[in-house]
């Protein structure tokens, strides 16, 4: 028997979203983001072998990590037939497997190509934010294994005023913020 | 500057407000210290990257200076002629703190950054936007690792960072200083315990009668050896020769990571007793006569020494599995056989001992390091020390406290390209994987993310050679031949190939040519052909 995804085991249904509390999102600054890829594999160890995050390389020069953005307005969640998708109070867009019957329709309508299916059990899997871990107190797996700390999970405006501090102080220090100008990818250097 | 080990901590990184890293692929191979550079880089520093290869440190760069393999000390040189020409040195520090000035000054005339262009590849503009940063900076430092080493010429490149380092008195303070990454949790550890050819604890010479009279009465013993050791490759190459009839290898797998594979095959065949210490029956493993299985780390308990000089205390998080003991428990039990007396009874009892005999370890006992997160750093010479994150503040390591510039010159690499191996070869590794991949090639994440051996080689060469992308060609040497997956990618220039030597295949190419001095092997540069594989 397929083993319970963990997933499933979290309480669910109609959590009603809380007025003014904001979710916690999984922050990418791509400045920092150095295509190691470790997030792709504390991911795989955290979901029993499947993993949710995948870093994109573009150009050998621009790495991107791609993972569910948990959308206000998620189109995955709105089109699910079984409503097997569906968003934990203020937290994540997550997958009740068990009501998954493998339509891929939330593929098809993901901006960012995050649903993927798992042929084994026949059914969707998308990043959970590590809800079994959230439950715990603890931090997403990707955001406490990533060496270089691209990966930030706090809400959007506490991480946005960090971004405007450093902004600042590179204004005054009269930094430009133009990163690494002289460097171009090797695909216009030759 | 007396002391061979990063003088500053890698957060100290943070520091700086320049970062001249070169040869070191940190992003890579040490992902961790980027968190350092970066925050550098967002608190305003300029980052300077010298590799052959476009990699995912250098897109932190700011100046990228792409370097043919094998000329570090011509661009270091190089970087020094401008300094001192362009009256960017630190005079205060050089009258104050070192001595030899004028011989450098002289060795570096000759390199103006035309010759160094020539024999580098990288444009004097750089060249001197990168002198400028360094020297300019309020707190610079190096960065380097084996791209500088392993060259017959590892030991000069050593020196040449140093030199520059002093010129622009970068260094003792917070934000400075070279910083050599070490790969290994305890490869520092290693080192400072002399388990080195030529040393012992404590980098004590063979050669100096006190030192090993001093740690022969610690041990009980008469006398200790007064001449040095083989280094690997010279282990090899005498068990080759049937001058060496047994090894005992430890967490090692030189055949896959010694240079000349085929050499090295041969060499451990002729023995008369190969023993090897490991986790896993590796490819050495599997010649060996007799095997003792080692304990993994999260089944042994002990203390690491880090690049950093950071002693700390790890411990363990299962029991060993089956059979498999801590590597000082197997090496006990042999030495008992062999009648020497080894009486540890835990792993304490072994840092009590390094407290006794290494002076720079004197302080840092195992009470102080195991209730102190980030341990202590060495040198650390009484119990109430705080330890010593920055080295050379006030004084070097040397005689007389003072640093010494030696000026070294330009050498080529000992193998150069001709018309029948056209390609020049270098090696390096890849971050999905460790060393001879003992470890990471059992790992089915790493593995399916890095499957198999690949060449990277330039469009252009590629385009000439037929060569279409993920093809499987040949590699060929003077030393033998492997096949490999051609990557055809811009990151290195026309004429140069890159390969990981996390597989069996790559050391079967690259050439056993030493270090004069360190020993070390030219993993860095070989000449090589690359065919179809039909």
């Amino acid at each position: 028997m397929e083993r319970c995804p963990a997933s499933f085991e979290v309480p669910l249904g109609g959590a009603a979203r809380v007025e003014g509390e904001k979710m916690k999102v999984i922050f990418m600054d791509l400045n920092r983001c150095i295509y190691c890829r470790t997030c792709e594999v504390a991911c795989e160890r955290e979901h029993d072998r499947h993993t949710h995050m995948s870093v994109v390389l573009l150009n050998e020069r621009y790495s991107v990590p791609m993972n569910c953005r948990h959308c206000e307005k998620s189109p995955c969640v709105v089109v699910c037939p079984t409503r097997a998708l569906t968003r934990l109070g203020n937290g994540p867009v997550i997958t009740e497997t068990m009501k998954c019957i493998g339509c891929r329709l939330c593929a098809m309508v993901c901006p960012f190509g995050v649903p993927e299916f798992d042929s084994s059990s026949g059914v969707m899997r998308k990043c959970d934010q590590c809800i079994h871990r959230l439950n715990e107190g603890k931090a997403p797996a990707c955001v406490v294994t990533c060496p270089a700390r691209a990966l930030t999970y706090d809400e959007v405006d506490t991480i946005m005023q960090k971004v405007k501090e450093r902004a600042a102080k590179a204004i005054i220090s009269g930094v430009g913020l133009e990163p690494g100008v002289l460097v171009r990818p090797p695909d216009s250097r030759h | 500057m007396g002391s061979g080990a990063m003088t500053n901590p890698i957060p100290d990184l943070g520091n700086a407000q320049c970062i001249f890293i070169i040869g070191s692929n940190l992003t890579e191979n040490h992902p961790i210290v980027s968190q350092w550079v970066l925050d550098a880089k967002e608190s305003g520093a300029k980052i300077i990257a010298a590799d052959p290869r476009y990699t995912p440190t250098v897109w932190m760069a700011d100046i990228f200076l792409q370097l043919k393999p094998g000329t570090d000390i011509a661009l270091l040189n190089g970087l020094m002629h401008i300094i001192i020409k362009e009256k960017l040195y630190n005079q205060d520090f050089i009258n104050r703190r070192t001595t030899g000035f004028a011989q450098l000054q002289e060795a570096v005339e000759e390199y103006d950054p035309s010759m160094v262009e020539e024999i580098t590849g990288v444009s004097s503009h750089l060249l001197r936007e990168a002198a400028g940063l360094y020297a300019q900076a309020k707190a610079a430092g190096i960065v380097y690792c084996m791209g500088i080493t392993q060259h017959t010429c590892g030991h000069d490149n050593v020196l040449s960072c140093s030199n520059l380092a002093l010129l622009c008195g970068q260094v003792g303070r917070p934000g400075t200083g070279v910083l050599p990454l070490r790969g290994q949790t305890n490869v520092q550890g290693a080192c400072d315990m002399g388990a080195l050819a030529g040393f012992l604890p404590g980098y004590v010479n063979v050669a100096d009668p006190n030192g090993r009279e001093r740690i022969a009465r610690l041990w009980g013993r008469e006398n200790l050896p007064d001449q040095p050791g083989l280094t690997v490759v010279e282990m090899m190459n005498a068990a080759w020769e049937g001058k060496i009839k047994g090894i005992y290898v430890m967490g090692e797998n030189p055949l896959v990571s010694d240079p000349h594979s085929h050499h090295v095959e041969e060499a451990l065949k002729k023995l008369d007793f190969l023993v090897v210490q490991d986790m896993f029956l590796s490819e050495t493993a599997q010649l060996a006569h007799i095997v003792l299985p080692a304990a993994s780390w999260v089944e042994k308990e002990g203390s690491l020494t880090n690049t950093e000089r950071r002693v700390q205390w790890a411990r363990k998080a299962i029991h060993p599995i089956d059979e498999t003991k801590a590597d000082w428990q197997i090496i006990c039990q042999v030495a008992n056989q062999l009648g020497l007396q080894y009486n540890y009874a835990c792993p304490e009892d072994i840092l009590h001992e390094i407290n006794k005999v290494i002076p720079a370890y004197s302080g840092i006992t195992p009470e102080r390091i195991k209730g102190r997160a980030g341990g202590l750093i060495w040198p650390c010479p009484t119990f109430d020390h705080p330890g010593t994150p920055i080295l050379h503040s006030e004084t070097f390591r040397t005689a007389d406290g003072l640093g010494k510039f030696i000026p070294v010159k330009h050498q080529p690499p000992a193998e150069l390209t001709d018309e029948e191996y056209p390609l020049l070869l270098t090696t390096g590794r890849v971050v999905m994987h460790y060393n001879a991949g003992s470890m990471t090639r059992r790992s089915a994440p790493l593995l399916k993310r890095s499957p198999e051996l690949f060449v990277e080689i330039h469009p252009r060469d590629a385009r000439k050679l037929g060569i279409s992308a993920h093809e499987e060609v040949k590699i060929i040497t003077r030393r033998g031949d492997t096949l490999a997956r051609a990557n055809i990618t811009s990151k290195l220039s026309p004429g140069i190939v890159f390969m990981p030597f996390h597989f069996a295949g790559t050391n079967i190419l690259t050439i056993d040519a030493l270090d004069k001095r360190a020993k070390i092997p030219e993993f860095k540069v070989a000449a090589c052909r690359i065919t179809k594989n039909i």
